[in-house]
């Protein structure tokens, strides 16, 4: 019985469960309240450490199982059993948790096999595509429309991050530079000016290490909020386009967040 | 020089210039001025030479809807050497089944994917966010107007898979159903058989 679990090992008190109906050879169609439930409970007191957000719903699920045991205690009266198909008992005060725990199962095996496909996938490597906007034409460039949300901006910001992760030089060394949001603000306006106005997402990150991408990130969607700049996409999970809108604005908000 | 060998290096070269953007059959075809067919074809050939030529390095796969050239996974370690730290940061148990979830039973609230787990799934949920994994994709009627989940292409990307078809079924309540019909069969087989309750 003295048998030690760290709790972190679990993603939750359905889990816990599984693990506990899995180690004593219960079948979940028959799950014996008692043991269960005193099992769980000092899985519980066994926590030593533990969130206090985290640790509400274990006990959500402690009284939960508390209440399935007692409701089996309770004597089914006669009265109750005038429906023939409740001869035998009534409803078993189990079935919705039964319920839950399997339905619960199956994503965590569906989990398992999406960590597979995750280690397979990192054993292959693809390129960035080659830059070709210097060959494209300016009718091209202005094919854009305006519907660029957070999601899209942050699938760009993760192809990005992707694409710099293999470029890293063999060798760095490390300088800490201490600039703001809103000093790259001016940066990257000015990079803008210096394309005429418009650029791609990516023509934006020329710096290689991740506080500067995050920095210039963080930037660029402070421009966006004051309208400095535009950002538009052709197409679902097509290259944005970044597009200067206006020169100048109010440095008027001190709540930057600096780097 | 047949004309499928052609067309074989001019999809190659293609192929080379947009890296992980990929093609699709349909933009090749547009681009080589080719049938489709012919394109399906001469992608297959350039597939299963370069996947039989082991003196070459890279070939052809279908990720996400669009074909692209890839290393070949026997050369992960060769590939790794380059990376200083090669440390890949994969998905935590938790997120892994929020997206399990999200990628089966999409489009999904975040209360939906809370119930079935039975814990707080914000953060998860915004990791997910972050990675591209997964995204806004409506919102659901009524009060509070829920925000609504669903996979992205970069989920089928970092995955591997080609369409969200690809997924692996889901396990089968099925099978848990039928060993538990066995089981009770044996158990009352049993009691009715040597009279033990």
């Amino acid at each position: 019985m003295s048998y030690e679990v760290k709790l972190e090992a679990f993603s939750g008190p359905l889990d816990l469960l599984l693990h506990l109906i899995h180690r004593l050879e219960i079948d979940i169609y028959d799950i014996p309240m008692a043991e269960i439930t005193q099992q769980y409970i000092d899985h519980i007191h066994a926590m030593q450490v533990l969130e206090l957000n985290e640790a509400s719903e274990y006990l959500v699920m402690a009284a939960t199982l508390l209440a399935i045991k007692s409701r089996m205690l309770l004597p089914i009266h006669e009265g109750e059993l005038e429906d023939a198909e409740l001869e035998v008992d009534g409803p078993d005060p189990r079935e919705e948790l039964v319920q839950r725990l399997i339905e619960y199962k199956k994503y965590k095996e569906a989990a398992s096999s999406l960590q597979e496909l995750e280690t397979d996938r990192a054993q292959v490597f693809t390129r960035p595509p080659a830059d070709l906007s210097e060959l494209a034409s300016d009718e091209q460039m202005a094919l854009f429309d305006l519907n660029v949300n957070i999601f899209d901006m942050l699938g760009a910001f993760q192809k990005l991050m992707r694409r710099k992760k293999l470029k890293k030089p063999l060798r760095t060394t490390v300088a800490r530079q201490e600039r703001s949001v809103k000093d790259q603000m001016r940066s990257v306006v000015d990079t803008l000016r210096s394309t005429g106005g418009r650029a791609s997402f990516f023509e934006l990150f020329p710096y290689e290490d991740k506080p500067t991408l995050i920095l210039t990130f963080l930037s660029l969607l402070e421009l966006m909020k004051r309208q400095v700049v535009i950002v538009e996409q052709n197409g679902n999970f097509e290259e944005l386009s970044v597009t200067l809108q206006k020169e100048e604005w109010d440095d008027d908000e001190n709540n930057d967040a600096t780097e | 020089m047949t004309k499928t060998m052609m067309l074989q290096s001019r999809i190659e070269a293609l192929l080379f210039v947009v890296g992980d953007d990929g093609l699709t059959i349909k933009q090749l075809s547009q681009l080589l001025g080719e049938p489709e067919e012919l394109v399906v074809q001469a992608m297959e050939e350039l597939r299963t030479t370069s996947e039989e030529d082991l003196a070459r390095g890279i070939t052809v796969k279908e990720i996400a809807g669009v074909y692209q050239l890839i290393t070949k996974s026997e050369l992960a370690d060769t590939i790794q050497r380059l990376v200083e730290n090669p440390t890949v940061q994969s998905l935590s148990q938790a997120s892994l089944e929020v997206l399990a979830i999200v990628a089966y039973k999409q489009p999904i609230t975040r209360v939906a994917i809370e119930d079935l787990r039975g814990v707080k799934c914000e953060r998860p949920i915004q990791t997910l966010a972050s990675r591209g994994l997964v995204k806004e994709v409506g919102r659901s009627e009524g009060t509070g107007r829920a925000i609504l989940y669903g996979t992205t292409k970069e989920f089928l990307n970092y995955f591997g898979l080609n369409s969200i078809e690809e997924m692996p079924p889901l396990p089968d309540e099925e099978l848990v159903e039928t060993e538990q019909e066995t089981d009770l069969f044996m158990t009352k087989f049993q009691e009715t058989f040597s009279g033990v309750k």
